[in-house]
């Protein structure tokens, strides 16, 4: 079961991402800000983690160099209410990303596409 | 004594008088005036006033000295109203010449009257006449126009014409301007091209005739040590001449003018007119020259001002383009969250609820409603991604087709009917591929909306030169030229007819790919899209 971590300010979108992903078969675990989420990372391994790019009053970009810096094995998808992401080459680090929609199948389908390469590239590369 | 001439008889006949000549019949009988105008100048005379004086009457050597100074007297007078005659025909000449040289100010114009006064008969005669104007920028003369037969044969023709038509000056210039000029030109061209020279040439006779500012006859020019014998060949003549045009310290240029065909000696006298008629030429030249630099001014004033007017209107629409994307950025974030939250919980309670249940309605009504909300909203963000394209070779009528086959179920929906005639073989577009779809799926869309049920879309695509058209056509409601051009600026008030941003969108897409986007009314009523793509990529 892959351990997915979701970042978000906005708490009833913990709530709805929690929901939608565990019903499709993950482990979910939230934070509501960067400092949360790095002690969290720091706390327990993860497979991969969702992060909102505006968090209150911190950069979700700042949060992800740290953990491509820290962890540079750990996928990320990034969440953005809209497409201007791709201005910030910060956000290039990203494995990933979804426009926020109410429909959460996209981030569904992204979930599963960069689990899977991750898997590949570990099953190529022998790692456990 | 019997005399030979008839002097002293008051009435002669024919018979005695053989040097009365027809229309000078009055002479037989005016004594007084056959006396001073025949018999002074008859053989006859001379020998009765030899005989007169070999008798030894006393008063014949008088006689012969006052006879001799009457003749002298009589050639000078007639020698002085020649000259005077013929001045008056050159100060009638000059007053027509100024006339016509006052009231033009095209350039042309003025070489046209300025060498036809040289050539023409009624004129100064010169068989031939060549401008050469001075050239800052080369620093140079250069020259810039001929006139004057080049053969005997084209010389008698010119002649003959000008002796037939009896014409003005102004009207000689007038048929030269519009007629001869540039044959004129061309004809005279090699000439022109070995007569310039440059300015730095001192000893040259053209630059020695503009430093001195004088006229200068040559004469002997094969064999002129002052002159360059080239000159000479190039022109031909052993003779003519060189006329400086200053005008208040400018030098103008220079005219050279000669007697290539009949070879008659140029007088100091035609020198002396020409030298009068110089300096009005100048004069009309320098401000022929002048307004023709003015008038460049004020067309290059113009084309700024036109410019200017331009980039105005594009600053303003910028504006207008740069507070819609502030806007769009400021409200994405406390918009999109919201809408997730809505739309994402009903859809998490719609999967948990019953079918019969009477609020799954309401529910699916809500996650609808989040759904097109969200749509309106990507719609609005687009702004924000139209800003940098990426450009590459793309196939237009497959993006055509890929369009077409996404709008299919909302065609269908709103019953209109769409027909696809798509050129084969066109080249590759270099556009970005996904914001051309945006266009034309947004031009459908647009076009659908307008459509009363049961119209039509027709979609063409088709090369013009080294461009790929999509041509757009709708029978449905005609749109105002006005309202045409509200619908492609942002929130304008023509927002009832699209969808309030997508159509400016597409406008600003194509902007930015630098294309035109034109809407038109269609022949058969509704409305027409063009937009053309380019098949090449622009020069870098």
């Amino acid at each position: 079961m892959a351990k997915i971590l979701v970042v978000d300010d906005e708490s009833n979108i913990r709530r709805l991402y929690s929901q939608e992903l565990s019903e499709e078969g993950y482990l979910v675990v939230t934070a509501a800000s960067a400092t949360e989420a790095v002690a969290k990372l720091a706390e327990s391994d993860f497979d991969l983690v969702v992060l909102d790019i505006k968090l209150k009053s911190e950069s979700g970009l700042e949060l992800l160099q740290k953990i491509v810096k820290e962890k540079h094995d750990m996928p990320v998808i990034l969440c953005t209410a809209f497409s201007c992401y791709k201005d910030d080459f910060s956000a290039w680090l990203a494995d990933g990303y979804v426009v926020k929609s109410s429909d959460p199948q996209e981030l569904k389908d992204e979930i599963k596409r960069v689990l899977d390469k991750k898997r590949i590239l570990r099953q190529r590369s022998n790692i456990p | 004594m019997d005399w030979e001439c008839c002097w002293n008889k008051i009435e002669v006949t024919p018979e005695e008088c053989p040097y009365i000549v027809e229309g000078e019949e009055e002479l037989y009988t005016i004594h007084k005036r056959r006396v001073m105008e025949k018999c002074l100048e008859c053989p006859r005379f001379v020998d009765d006033l030899r005989r007169m004086q070999e008798s030894g009457a006393p008063l014949t050597d008088v006689l012969t000295y006052i006879i001799s100074e009457f003749r002298d007297q009589r050639a000078q007078l007639h020698s002085m109203g020649s000259f005077l005659n013929s001045k008056a025909r050159e100060s009638k000449f000059l007053h027509e010449l100024s006339l016509v040289l006052q009231t033009s100010l095209d350039l042309d114009e003025v070489l046209s009257v300025a060498l036809t006064a040289i050539t023409a008969g009624k004129g100064f005669g010169m068989n031939r006449a060549f401008l050469l104007m001075t050239d800052k920028e080369r620093h140079c003369l250069k020259g810039y126009l001929g006139i004057g037969p080049s053969n005997y044969e084209e010389a008698w023709q010119i002649w003959q014409e000008i002796g037939q038509n009896g014409a003005s000056l102004a009207a000689m210039a007038k048929n030269f301007l519009d007629n001869k000029l540039s044959t004129e030109k061309a004809k005279f061209n090699d000439i022109l091209e070995k007569l310039s020279v440059s300015l730095d040439d001192h000893a040259h006779i053209f630059n020695r005739a503009l430093r001195e500012r004088t006229s200068i006859l040559v004469i002997d020019a094969f064999h002129n040590p002052e002159v360059d014998s080239r000159l000479a060949h190039i022109l031909g003549v052993d003779s003519f001449l060189v006329m400086p045009l200053i005008s208040r310290n400018r030098r103008i240029g220079i005219i050279v003018a000669d007697n290539c065909i009949t070879h008659k000696q140029i007088s100091p006298q035609d020198m002396q007119s020409l030298e009068i008629f110089a300096f009005p030429v100048a004069f009309a030249l320098e401000r022929a020259s002048l307004y023709e630099r003015v008038q460049e001014d004020v067309d290059k004033l113009t084309e700024a001002n036109r410019k200017l007017k331009e980039q105005q209107e594009l600053i303003v629409r910028m504006e207008k383009m740069a507070l819609v994307g502030r806007i769009t950025s400021s409200i994405a974030h406390s918009i999109r969250n919201p809408l997730l939250i809505i739309g994402g919980f009903a859809r998490s309670l719609l999967k948990n609820i019953e079918a019969s249940d009477p609020k799954r309605e309401y529910l699916e009504s809500i996650v609808n409603e989040a759904k097109q909300l969200e749509d309106v909203l990507d719609e609005v963000l687009n702004y924000s991604d139209s800003l940098y394209p990426v450009k590459d070779m793309w196939d237009v009528n497959h993006l055509v087709t890929g369009v077409c086959r996404e709008l299919q179920g909302a065609l269908e929906q709103h019953r209109v009917t769409i027909s696809i005639e798509l050129a084969p073989g066109l080249p590759m577009a270099y556009i970005d591929y996904k914001q051309i779809a945006f266009c034309i799926r947004t031009i459908l869309g647009n076009s659908m909306e307008n459509q009363t049920g049961g119209s039509a879309i027709r979609i063409i695509s088709r090369l013009e030169g080294d461009d790929i058209v999509v041509d757009i056509t709708d029978t449905g409601t005609e749109i105002p030229l006005e309202a045409r051009e509200q619908l492609t600026t942002p929130f304008s008030a023509a927002q009832g007819l699209g969808s309030g941003v997508a159509l400016p969108l597409c406008k600003t897409i194509l902007d930015r790919h630098g294309l035109p986007f034109e809407m038109e009314s269609a022949a058969e009523g509704g409305t027409r899209y063009i937009i053309r793509l380019p098949s090449r990529k622009e020069e870098s």
